[in-house]
């Protein structure tokens, strides 16, 4: 159960022709979960510095 | 609590997808590309989980008028529309070397679009009104409407003979090998404590947004 499925790096990467497919699925998916973390995070900070602006300014 | 969530959530899912991905065994059948399960089918999972919570909140806000609940109808729906976008496309792209196409208007395929054009109309309804008690009102509504998709997504394979396959995990039990069924029960927590961690992160921006004027905001940040 615990032993890698491929023998080289380049198995890894091609997958037997099926790597394109499983990269592609992947990263795309984690580039969509990143920049919603991040654009949520910095609309989180601006919002804040608007609200300490209006504070600030009474 | 949001960045041990996150923490685990990631280290979970980061365990499961690599185990997957790298050590599982090759599926005799479908070959490397069944190895997008590990995402596709956690993804299926949450885009009707988070509509399942919604549909909970939508009734606290119709019954109860508990005006948080629409406050998280408003921060879970960008989330839903998420995950299932890639639900949809993981599901396309693992469609091309399996079936030989990456759209069919199946059952299954067609009714969880309508999920995520569901998540869309219910944030575009919510935008399109400034009374926002009245636009938070209609959209608890459509929530609840939108609520029978739900079982037609899970019943469409057995209902209609549809190019998806059956469901492989049930309550009765599981057609997948355990080498590959553990990697895929891993995924499916580690993706769940991190969609809850970016669903408390989305609450605090719609609740500020909202609240921005009140006095307990101001002295909050």
């Amino acid at each position: 159960m615990f032993d890698i499925a491929f023998n080289t790096f380049d198995e890894i990467i091609n997958m037997k022709g099926h790597g394109i497919y499983v990269w592609l699925v992947y990263s795309i998916s984690i580039l969509i979960i990143v920049l919603s973390f991040t654009i949520t995070r910095m609309r989180i900070k601006n919002i804040c510095k608007r609200i300490n602006i209006n504070n600030a300014s009474g | 609590m949001y960045p041990y969530l996150l923490f685990i959530g990631i280290t979970t899912l980061m365990i499961g997808w690599i185990w997957g991905v790298l050590y599982a065994p090759e599926d005799f059948q479908q070959g490397n590309s069944y190895r997008i399960i590990f995402l596709h089918v956690p993804a299926s999972i949450f885009a009707q989980t988070i509509y399942y919570f919604m549909s909970i909140c939508a009734l606290m806000h119709i019954v109860w008028r508990v005006k948080l609940a629409a406050y998280l109808i408003k921060s879970a729906a960008p989330i839903g529309a998420m995950i299932t976008f890639i639900a949809l496309f993981s599901g396309s792209i693992w469609g091309i070397p399996t079936w030989g196409t990456w759209w069919q208007w199946d059952a299954r395929i067609t009714s969880t679009l309508i999920l995520f054009i569901m998540y869309l109309g219910i944030l575009t309804l919510h935008g399109s009104f400034s009374n926002l008690e009245k636009a938070d009102r209609l959209m608890s509504i459509l929530v609840i409407v939108g609520v029978v998709n739900l079982p037609i997504i899970k019943k469409s394979v057995d209902w209609w003979s549809t190019l998806h396959q059956p469901a492989s995990i049930s309550t009765s039990g599981s057609s997948i090998d355990p080498s590959m069924l553990m990697p895929l029960l891993i995924s499916i927590v580690g993706l769940g404590f991190t969609l809850i961690s970016l669903g408390i992160l989305s609450s605090r921006l719609y609740i500020l947004n909202r609240e921005k004027n009140k006095k307990w905001v101001l002295e909050h940040v």
